[in-house]
């Protein structure tokens, strides 16, 4: 199958191999703890993933180095060979999880300061998310009033699995400051900060980790609903990054189910939550939910009833990459299609150089 | 503050709600799932406001929560809270007189 032109990727991995890249990024101070420690990267997950790093195996690049470190080979093996006009990069580092705050800080500055320096001048199809800590808001919001001034970077950068939902607020200034850059919020899959994984405590494999991801996603859009956010702050809109998206229709339903019930309880809401839903959020395909009938897809998306919803993304280098061509079964149809792979993002993330 | 009470009218049941300064009467029957909504509750409610805001609880004695689930009704309108458009409990003109609770009820006569 012939592949597709000017696909627009949501989100793609860029990796720091050490904490020896992030160096010339730090003040004196945290370079010299740094190597007097042998501190290591903070890592995002908790469970060995089968595969090293998540990554396909064929995403090592030949001049060694992490999956995702080498922009030349990545933009050899993902933008060249898939005809990607754009691609949003999504560091994965484990900042929320060091413990020092000053040092967390220094850290997200540093990832952020290395992704311009490192990517942007690599190739201008490279895009990013800002790297937030989400223990300390204040700091991480004036980072983004930072970061953002320079419009490659076009989203803020959370982890789904926080020390606590997004919607509470003590998180105000983050989704403050992305309004203010007029940047949309990313939720992207992972992190954790010592709540154990699932709602219902630790598990035993990836497989579960990663299967059960979804509640973590529903965790932070009920928080992000139900708190108000989008009622204190109208321009706030958040991206659902590698969570799926064929679980919201059933959460939409259940949600407003409740509210019917329970809206006293959050006065803040004078509509029915599937409405702020539709309007405020979009959500990645990847890791497209692949139905026995691909047709069942199409019966998803008409019950999320909104085609700006879904944004095309490989999530490039990770194993579970959806590729271009082959991801977004042919049942549904042309102009939906030139929608998620492309249309869509253009407008949730207004690219500036497309 | 007055309760809903359960009353019978020309085999209607009504679920009618005395307050010092008014009356309200409705059809008996929430539209949800047909709950008696003299079993609820004549109350007020949490006022929109934006989070942080203080909450105001307003329309005290005008609301009539359903027992089952919760929906709440403002016996003013007979209009839910929620989607006010397409749900609503009938409701009837009422009033006092001379001590007495008069409600107003169209008879439709009977064809035969």
């Amino acid at each position: 199958m012939k592949t597709q032109t000017g696909v627009i990727d949501a989100d793609a991995h860029n990796y720091i191999n050490s904490m020896e890249d992030l160096l010339p990024y730090l003040s004196e101070r945290w370079r010299t703890y740094v190597r007097s420690s042998g501190m290591q990267m903070p890592p995002v997950s908790h469970l060995p993933k089968l595969y090293e790093l998540a990554a396909r195996r064929d995403a090592w690049p030949p001049g060694g180095g992490k999956p995702g470190s080498d922009p030349d080979f990545m933009r050899e093996q993902l933008l060249d060979a898939w005809q990607i006009d754009a691609a949003v990069l999504n560091p994965l580092v484990g900042v929320s999880g060091i413990r020092n705050l000053d040092l967390a800080n220094a850290v997200m500055r540093a990832v952020n300061e290395w992704v311009e320096d490192v990517w942007f001048s690599a190739d201008e199809r490279w895009h990013a998310s800002i790297t937030v800590n989400a223990y300390d808001a204040e700091a991480s919001a004036a980072e983004i009033r930072r970061a953002a001034q320079n419009r490659r970077f076009n989203q803020v950068l959370l982890l789904v699995r926080s020390h606590a939902p997004y919607g509470r607020r003590e998180f105000r200034p983050i989704f403050e400051a992305a309004a203010d850059m007029d940047i949309p919020v990313g939720i992207h899959f992972g992190g954790g900060t010592g709540n154990p994984i699932t709602a219902a405590g630790w598990p035993s494999y990836y497989i579960e980790d990663h299967t059960g991801m979804t509640q973590a996603f529903e965790a932070q859009l009920i928080s992000l609903v139900c708190e108000g956010v989008f009622q204190s702050m109208p321009s706030t809109r958040v991206c659902l990054i590698e969570g799926g998206f064929a679980w919201l229709p059933a959460l939409m339903w259940r949600l407003d189910k409740n509210y019917r019930g329970l809206r006293s309880e959050v006065p803040w809401l004078t509509e029915f939550p599937s409405e702020i839903i539709r309007r405020h959020f979009a959500a990645t395909t990847q890791p497209m939910e692949e139905p026995e009938d691909p047709a069942y897809l199409l019966d998803i998306f008409k019950m999320l009833d909104c085609d700006r919803f879904l944004l095309f993304a490989t999530d490039y280098p990770h194993w579970d990459f959806d590729a271009p061509d082959k991801a977004i079964p042919s049942v549904v149809p042309d102009d939906l299609r030139q929608k998620i792979m492309r249309g869509n993002a253009l407008k949730f993330y207004a690219f500036q150089n497309l | 503050m007055g309760e809903p009470r359960r009353v019978m009218v020309n085999g209607r049941a009504l679920a009618v709600v005395r307050q010092p300064n008014a009356i309200y009467a409705a059809r008996d029957i929430c539209p949800h799932q047909g709950a008696r909504l003299s079993d609820g509750h004549a109350t007020g409610t949490a006022l929109p406001c934006l989070p942080g805001e203080e909450i105001v609880f307003g329309k005290i004695g005008e609301i009539l929560v359903c027992p089952w689930h919760g929906w709440e009704y403002d016996l003013r309108t007979g209009r839910a809270l929620i989607n006010p458009d397409k749900i609503r409990i009938r409701t009837y003109p009422a009033r006092i007189e001379n001590g007495r609770a008069l409600v107003e009820m169209r008879v439709v006569p009977k064809r035969d």
